[in-house]
């Protein structure tokens, strides 16, 4: 689904990502986990369309990003860890403009919305304005609008930061079961208890350089994913 | 305590001079140097508006032994300017203070945290104030006769001038507290509010020279009449003519005033203060939503930043408003304007009055430079654009597209006005609306591609790229720089060149400079906003 082939960014003379490859697979939860600073932003970025890279292939269901961005941004969604969304729309307001830009049909979004937005208890803000909504308020706003055109990767960077406990519990339900019905998720995360509860597979990044790769017990082992994390940041 | 929260609120008011709002960032001394140099001269600039209005009247007053109503007209200037200035950050000073949770957090006395705002408050006031004050002080020095007594109160005057500017304000920031949440338009309302602010100052500023004639004629039935309605000021004015029991009973009015204020303040500050910041909640109704084109989508996006923001309507749409009002006043004064166009002295520009209605048109449709921070306006938000499977060139033309609709609609009924009004030949008939359409689409793409070259993204507050930023100044005073510099050209060449001919060559250049920034946009334009 999501492939990732020898990625470098840089800015000036630092080196963000340096020969990043990876590899998500259609039904896969993949964690992406690393200290600040570590390149995990800029890899996403890149995956999404919105940051330029200096080489390497980055391709969504086959389609290169660089070639055919349009294509790929219409099979993905993105939920960054900060959402700016626009403030001067109400969320109802939001949400439809995110559906008329991925073509979704009047049945699609009503019933998807108002899945959605019970499950997250907030269909009374809908009507509020996003200037008005707390974090976790436009959080939740981000990942309806994520989930209205079913999109086959979702990417998202610390999703559940700012999010209630039962919001959370929601989300990572959501994402088990899309990757159930053949989607792919790839997130960054910093709650490694989380990652190694909820991911088939996980990557670790350090300096722009990918640390290790693969399966939860590959990367792991015998011991916990927190061990293998601080041993391999004490490496110089 | 009350020391250290004064200082904090006194390098609040003076932010503005040693911190760049764009930054954050403190300025080297060089810089807060320059800029106060630049405040002061605004400053004098402004007061010198003031002291040619003192002068007018100060010299007839004292001769007619009524000194204090010149303290009574320039003392209410001063504070319609100190309330007008103070007024609307009052609102936000007081009752929405990002610190505000922190200090409330403090064990501090609700009534000191009130304290030390106010005196935010009144420091903004006092400095709106004091450009009316000063010159009228100098004034009075220069034309009264001394007396210490006197000398003594006027110096204080403007002090205590300002706790009654601060008295108003407050109770209107108090007022909009109250009312703020409820108002269903609250943009609307700000933009309409503020129209009727600008258009009552241009009235006043209109019939300032006859209003002053008119007093100084009737100056004793005038000063009968206001000696009641404003009692404070008529106190104030024999204070400073040195009448010291004058300036006990000017004090204590001030005084009873503002302990009034602060005590029905300080009761209500912390229920409003800590009231919810959102807006009221709108319920929502699971009704079917209407499905929109993506173009269709971006241009109400773009519509709705537009009508969500009271500066931007009031900074970049000012046009919008002003067009078909002077289309209206074309229409009313038609006759008084076709008198002045066919008095003989008019002559020697009659053949070219078609080319000055388009240089006319063109001015007016250039106040609106809704392009010119369009890009910068995305700020945070752009990650949605970039990451949304949409082509920027689309994006950009939604931009476009809001510009020229909320510029061409209203200037249909002006330019029909004009052509009423001067009654062209055909040819002209036909190029007039041409050449108008042909100017807003250049400064629309101009805008954009001014904007596209200097974006800002990293605002905190919309105000810094709607009105502190180099693309509007560029959009907005380029073009009126532009329509000149045609008709300076045409001045030089009126006499090789006929006014039809030249304007069907301004037609020509324009169009050209169209193709050639709508291209830049949609091909190099469209790749630095993907990469933003």
């Amino acid at each position: 689904m999501l492939k990732i082939e020898h990625l470098t960014k840089n800015y000036g003379d630092k080196k963000a990502v340096d020969d990043l490859s990876l590899h998500i697979k259609p039904g896969e939860i993949y964690g992406f986990i690393g200290h600040n600073g570590a390149g995990k932003t800029t890899t996403i970025k890149a995956c999404c369309g919105i940051l330029q890279y200096d080489s390497g292939e980055i391709t969504i269901d086959g389609v290169s990003m660089k070639q055919d961005p349009i294509t790929c941004k219409s099979k993905i969604a993105y939920i960054p860890d900060n959402p700016d969304l626009y403030e001067f729309m109400t969320g109802i307001q939001f949400l439809n403009f995110v559906a008329d830009i991925f073509g979704v049909t009047a049945e699609k979004r009503k019933e998807r919305i108002n899945k959605y937005a019970d499950a997250f208890e907030i269909t009374g803000d809908l009507g509020s304005p996003i200037s008005a909504y707390s974090h976790g308020m436009k959080q939740k706003l981000a990942i309806i609008s994520a989930l209205l055109h079913e999109p086959k990767l979702i990417i998202m960077d610390e999703p559940f930061v700012g999010l209630d406990p039962k919001a959370t519990h929601l989300l990572k339900g959501i994402m088990k079961d899309m990757c159930s019905e053949g989607s792919a998720i790839f997130f960054s995360t910093h709650v490694l208890e989380v990652a190694e509860k909820l991911c088939d597979k996980v990557a670790i990044i350090k300096g722009g350089k990918l640390m290790r790769s693969g399966t939860m017990e590959e990367v792991k082992g015998d011991t916990s994913l927190e061990n293998v994390f601080l041993d391999l940041e004490e490496e110089k | 305590m009350t020391k250290a929260l004064f200082k904090k609120q006194i390098m609040e008011v003076f932010a503005w001079l040693y911190k760049d709002r764009k930054t954050g960032k403190i300025r080297s001394a060089k810089g807060i140097m320059m800029y106060a140099v630049l405040y002061l001269i605004v400053f004098a600039f402004l007061g010198s508006v003031f002291y040619t209005v003192a002068q007018m009247l100060c010299k007839p007053l004292l001769d007619a032994q009524m000194g204090w109503i010149y303290w009574c007209l320039m003392g209410l200037i001063s504070v319609f300017l100190g309330v007008f200035g103070s007024v609307f950050s009052t609102y936000s000073s007081l009752y929405q203070a990002k610190d505000n949770d922190l200090l409330l957090s403090m064990p501090i006395p609700v009534a000191r945290i009130l304290l030390v705002r106010l005196f935010g408050v009144y420091a903004i006031g006092l400095m709106y104030e004091l450009i009316v004050m000063i010159p009228t002080i100098l004034v009075w020095f220069m034309k009264a006769p001394f007396s210490l007594v006197g000398a003594v109160c006027v110096m204080i005057i403007p002090f205590m001038l300002s706790i009654f500017v601060l008295v108003l304000s407050a109770v209107l920031g108090w007022v909009v507290a109250l009312i703020a949440g409820k108002l269903k338009h609250k943009n609307i309302v700000t933009v309409f509010i503020s129209l009727v602010f600008i258009a009552g100052y241009y009235y006043i500023y209109g019939k300032a020279y006859s209003l002053i004639q008119l007093l100084l004629q009737n100056v004793e039935a005038v000063g009968e009449k206001i000696k009641y309605a404003l009692y404070p000021l008529y106190q104030m004015g024999l204070a400073a003519e040195g009448n010291l029991l004058s300036m006990l009973v000017f004090s204590a009015i001030i005084g009873v005033l503002f302990a009034a204020v602060y005590f029905a303040l300080s009761r209500s500050f912390l229920g409003l203060a800590t009231a919810n910041k959102g807006a009221a909640k709108k319920g929502y109704k699971n009704k079917d939503q209407r499905v929109k084109s993506v173009s269709g989508a971006l241009l109400q996006k773009e519509f709705r930043r537009f009508l969500g923001s009271a500066n931007y309507m009031l900074n970049c749409g000012l046009g919008i408003i002003l067009m078909p009002i002077a289309a209206v006043a074309i229409f009313w004064k038609a006759g008084t304007i076709q008198e002045i166009l066919s008095d003989p002295i008019m002559q020697p520009i009659q053949n070219f009055i078609p080319l000055l209605a388009v240089a006319a048109i063109c001015m007016v449709s250039s106040m609106n430079d809704i392009t010119s921070p369009s890009v910068s306006l995305e700020g945070k938000s752009i990650w949605l654009v970039q990451s949304l499977p949409i082509i920027s060139r689309h994006v950009l033309a939604a931009k476009l597209k809001l510009h020229l609709l909320l510029t061409i609609v209203p200037a249909i009924p002006l330019v029909i006005a004009v052509e009423w009004l001067i009654k062209p030949d055909l040819s002209f008939a036909l190029l007039i609306p041409v050449a108008v359409l042909l100017f807003i689409v250049l400064m629309a793409s101009f805008g954009l591609f001014i904007n596209l070259k200097m974006p800002n993204l990293n605002w905190t507050n919309e105000i810094i790229p709607i009105k502190q930023s180099m693309s509007v100044m560029i959009a907005l005073f380029g073009g009126w720089i532009f329509i000149m510099a045609l008709a300076g050209i045409y001045y030089l060449l009126r006499s090789v060149l006929s006014p039809l001919i030249y304007l069907l060559i301004v037609c020509t250049l324009l169009l050209a400079s169209c193709v050639i920034f709508i291209r830049w946009i949609f091909t190099t334009g469209a790749k630095i906003f993907s990469e933003l």
